[in-house]
């Protein structure tokens, strides 16, 4: 219940800052402009067209929770607006939890709303048959947004707005190269190869939730790579927000 | 209303038609009964490390105290005392270093203690995207009223503090006085049974000291225990039952308003006219003092126990009195008092 309540206001935080509507008309445009630049394509328009639709949506959503997001907690308490919260009678954990999940809600949402204005430019276009891969791509991106969410939320219980976000985008980052950085580690010699191997496992694992090159084929996934991808996804944020919790847990407000 | 930015002065009690955090009977007659301890720190201490240096500066140092229902309480010290510090370790914000306290008699470590308590940190800050109404019914929703009640309650107070003409208004817009007043009805919305107001007037122009000053009145008359902290020591001397008085992070004094003015100088002032000038005799100088005005003549005695003497000595001189008012210490040199005249202390006390 207090999680839900204080989702329902992160959610309206995010939703009335005018960033989400910037970033909403920015994806939009970025779509109109595939129709653009498809021209010279080569006939390879649609591919180029859902291509770079879905890593628009991908790239908006991450921007968002670098300038929306990393700073969720660290502005509360910047501003002191936590005050108001933590006096109630709220447990840490559920206002961490609250604050992830209302992010995250603004997340789908925008996900959602790109996602079917990209499949309504295609249908438009008259290219069909792409629903059912389009929607498998733009729910693992949002599941990708969702845990690079956890780990903004994370960082921002922790650390400075700019930090936060810092090392957030450090994560994701890192995390679109934990396959390299894996296959390097296991290569690499002693202490390095155990250290790149422990920074790979540590990182999320973000290309499970790349399906953008299936998807522009009109190519569907199996629904064992979507079962184990959610797994994954809440695996990974119980484990982040539950570090999050811990330290947040003995922080003090002064 | 009582003012153009006020608050309204007379309402429906909301603690008195039952909140869903009490089942317990309120008011006055419940005040009276009841002794039971509302807050209750045991040695409670505070100590902020460094990060960088790991040098430890003492916030609080061994504060132990007790409120009982009802009580109106009055926390008094200068700046960096540790006023605001207890504040925040009753409510949750810090985490005590050593010590305990409890809230209704459960551990202040447990986020239920918090469930009857309203709050009000020392300049509010608010979620600037969100009007006055949505506030109030997010802050009595996550103190545990229903969506419905929550609605309810939110339009009631904002009328009550004298916002209710502009409910859809978002807080961005509010000036500093409007914030305080919002502040002060989130803390009541959920109609609690204790509030920790920290610094309530501070910073509002004299109508809304007043206001706030009515609030909290109104709140005593209806057995809400108030622990405050102030440094508008009038205020406190106006609303208290009892002031802790605080200095270099320790609890110097708890007393009764009662017990420290009875115990503070006593003395007396004569206010006369037609006196012919008179010459004190060599045995009162000490202890009788006059003054000029424009009105009259006023004699200020120090000792108490001389007024028969004085006032007959007067009549056999022909005065006309026209007031005899037994003077008393004001907080404020009382507090000095405490704080041992220590100059950076006091002028930290306005």
């Amino acid at each position: 219940m207090i999680p839900l309540l204080i989702a329902r206001n992160t959610f309206r935080e995010a939703t009335r800052d005018r960033m989400l509507a910037g970033l909403v008309v920015t994806g939009l445009a970025l779509l109109g402009a595939t129709q653009v630049i498809g021209v010279l394509a080569l006939g390879e328009t649609r591919r180029l067209t859902v291509d770079l639709g879905l890593s628009g949506i991908a790239l908006l959503g991450l921007f968002l929770v670098l300038l929306v997001g990393t700073s969720l907690v660290a502005k509360e308490i910047e501003r002191k607006t936590i005050y108001n919260l933590l006096s109630r009678p709220i447990a840490r954990y559920q206002y961490l939890i609250g604050k992830w999940a209302g992010m995250s809600a603004a997340l789908w949402v925008v996900c959602a709303l790109l996602g079917t204005a990209l499949w309504a430019l295609l249908a438009v276009r008259g290219v069909h048959g792409h629903a059912l891969s389009l929607a498998e791509a733009v729910y693992l991106t949002g599941l990708e947004l969702t845990v690079v969410t956890s780990i903004a939320v994370l960082c921002s219980s922790l650390s400075t707005p700019v930090l936060s976000a810092l090392y957030t985008l450090g994560f994701y980052l890192v995390g679109q190269w934990s396959y390299d950085l894996r296959a390097f580690a296991e290569k690499a010699p002693g202490v390095l190869g155990h250290t790149l191997s422990a920074i790979a496992n540590m990182v999320p694992n973000l290309p499970l939730f790349n399906m953008r090159t299936l998807a522009s084929e009109t190519l569907t996934t199996t629904p064992a790579h979507l079962l184990i991808a959610t797994l994954y996804a809440v695996a990974y944020c119980g484990c982040a927000l539950a570090l999050a919790t811990a330290a947040f847990e003995s922080r003090d407000f002064k | 209303m009582t003012s153009n930015s006020g608050l309204a002065a007379t309402h429906t009690p909301s603690g008195g038609d039952g909140g869903p955090v009490t089942g317990e009977v309120r008011g006055p007659v419940a005040r009276a009964m009841s002794a039971r301890s509302v807050v209750r720190a045991e040695g409670l201490s505070k100590e902020y490390r460094s990060p960088w240096t790991l040098k430890v500066v003492q916030g609080l140092e061994d504060m132990t105290f007790d409120i009982t229902a009802g009580e109106v309480v009055g926390l008094l010290g200068p700046n960096g005392a540790g006023k605001t510090t207890t504040l925040k370790l009753l409510t949750g914000l810090l985490k005590p270093t050593r010590g305990s306290a409890f809230m209704f008699d459960e551990p202040i470590t447990n986020v239920h203690s918090r469930k009857r308590l309203g709050f009000l940190p020392e300049q509010p800050y608010f979620y600037d995207y969100l009007n006055g109404r949505e506030y109030l019914e997010l802050a009595g929703r996550l103190s545990g009223l229903d969506s419905r009640e929550a609605t309810r309650r939110a339009d009631e107070w904002l009328g009550r503090v004298g916002l209710g003409d502009r409910p859809r208004l978002v807080l961005r817009k509010y000036s500093k006085g409007m914030l305080q007043r919002l502040g002060l009805a989130a803390a009541l919305v959920h109609g609690p049974e204790l509030l920790i107001l920290d610094e309530p007037m501070s910073g509002l122009d004299p109508f809304g000291r007043r206001d706030v000053r009515e609030l909290i009145l109104e709140q005593r008359s209806l057995g809400t225990t108030i622990l405050f902290s102030s440094h508008i020591l009038p205020d406190v001397e106006m609303l208290c039952d009892r002031v802790l008085i605080v200095l270099h992070g320790r609890l110097a004094r708890s007393a009764t308003l009662h017990d420290l003015m009875a115990h503070g100088a006593n003395g007396v002032e004569i206010r006369c006219v037609g006196a012919p000038v008179l010459e004190i005799p060599p045995a009162w100088r000490a202890r009788l003092e006059r003054h000029e005005h424009a009105d009259g003549t006023a004699f200020q005695l120090s000792d108490a126990t001389l007024l028969d003497e004085v006032v007959q000595w007067l009549m056999q001189h022909g005065v006309r009195l026209r007031a005899v008012t037994p003077q008393r210490a004001s907080l404020e040199e009382l507090f000095l008092a405490a704080a041992g005249h220590d100059a950076p202390h006091a002028q930290a006390v306005s």
